[in-house]
């Protein structure tokens, strides 16, 4: 079991993420309106991408989660492809 | 005590073919009844839906700022729930209009301004934001919504086979490896 346990941890460690570059300025608010940055912010699947893909702060991480579920209310971004 | 609001409010194409004027001044009355005045309003864009909403593909975006009392809200909510004419809304809470919307609002209420024919419901707009959207200000951003996908496209090149990939690779890997133990 610990030797399993040890190995994921290992590799999951090694593994490379590709990281998105988003280009958000320091103090522009993120606006769900912006539909660039939105389609940047989520996966293939539509999905909101993790703070390791887009190594933002956890603030930034949260307006960027807030924004991305405006956009799917208002059918600017797919829930789920 | 009143709040600025910005509204964003889905409209039935087949309200906007009906009168996109009407159906601002619907919109508007809605607010009004709840003791709310609207500032700006224009159509933000015309767009295909990411998922179809009452069995529509498409629908325009109206795009409002206006002031409100925050305790009215709730009955305007109800009130924009059951209206036909508006299919989805959202509703925040801003702390000042941008300068540029009072111009656009401005220009849209101006003479010249001729609202672009909603394209049929099944219609498919990808590749280019359509020349025809409007003057100078737009074609700019269109400009630089084009420059912009390229990148897209090859950032999501460069994505899309490893993400998944390693998505796949971790659970099966450890699947061999425990029935190896």
């Amino acid at each position: 079991m610990a030797k399993k346990k040890k190995g994921g941890a290992r590799r999951g460690a090694g593994r490379k993420i590709p990281k998105v570059r988003l280009d958000l300025r320091r103090d522009a608010p993120i606006d769900y309106k912006d539909l660039v940055l939105m389609e940047k912010c989520v996966g293939a699947q539509g999905q909101i991408l993790s703070r390791r893909r887009t190594g933002l702060r956890a603030q930034r991480q949260r307006q960027i989660k807030q924004a991305v579920k405006r956009a799917r209310h208002l059918a600017l971004l797919p829930f789920v492809n | 005590m009143t709040r600025t609001y910005e509204c964003m409010f889905l409209i039935d194409n087949d309200v906007v073919r009906a009168g996109w004027k009407e159906a601002k001044a619907t919109v508007a009355e809605l607010i009004e009844k709840h003791g709310g005045t609207v500032v700006t309003a224009r159509r933000w864009a015309e767009r295909r839906l990411a998922y179809p909403i009452r069995h529509k593909n498409r629908a325009t975006y109206l795009l409002s700022y206006c002031d409100c009392d925050p305790t009215q809200l709730g009955a305007l909510r109800r009130d924009l729930d059951i209206s036909e004419t508006v299919m989805r809304y959202l509703i925040l809470a801003v702390d000042e209009i941008p300068a540029e919307e009072h111009d656009l609002s401005a220009a849209e209420n101006g003479e010249d301004f001729v609202l672009p024919e909603p394209p049929p419901d099944d219609a498919i707009d990808e590749p280019e934001p359509e020349p025809t959207e409007e003057e100078a200000a737009p074609e700019v951003e269109a400009a630089a919504e084009t420059e912009a996908l390229p990148e897209d496209e090859e950032k999501a090149g460069e994505e899309l086979p490893t993400a998944p990939v390693a998505v796949e690779e971790g659970p099966v890997t450890t699947k061999t490896e425990g029935e190896e133990a």
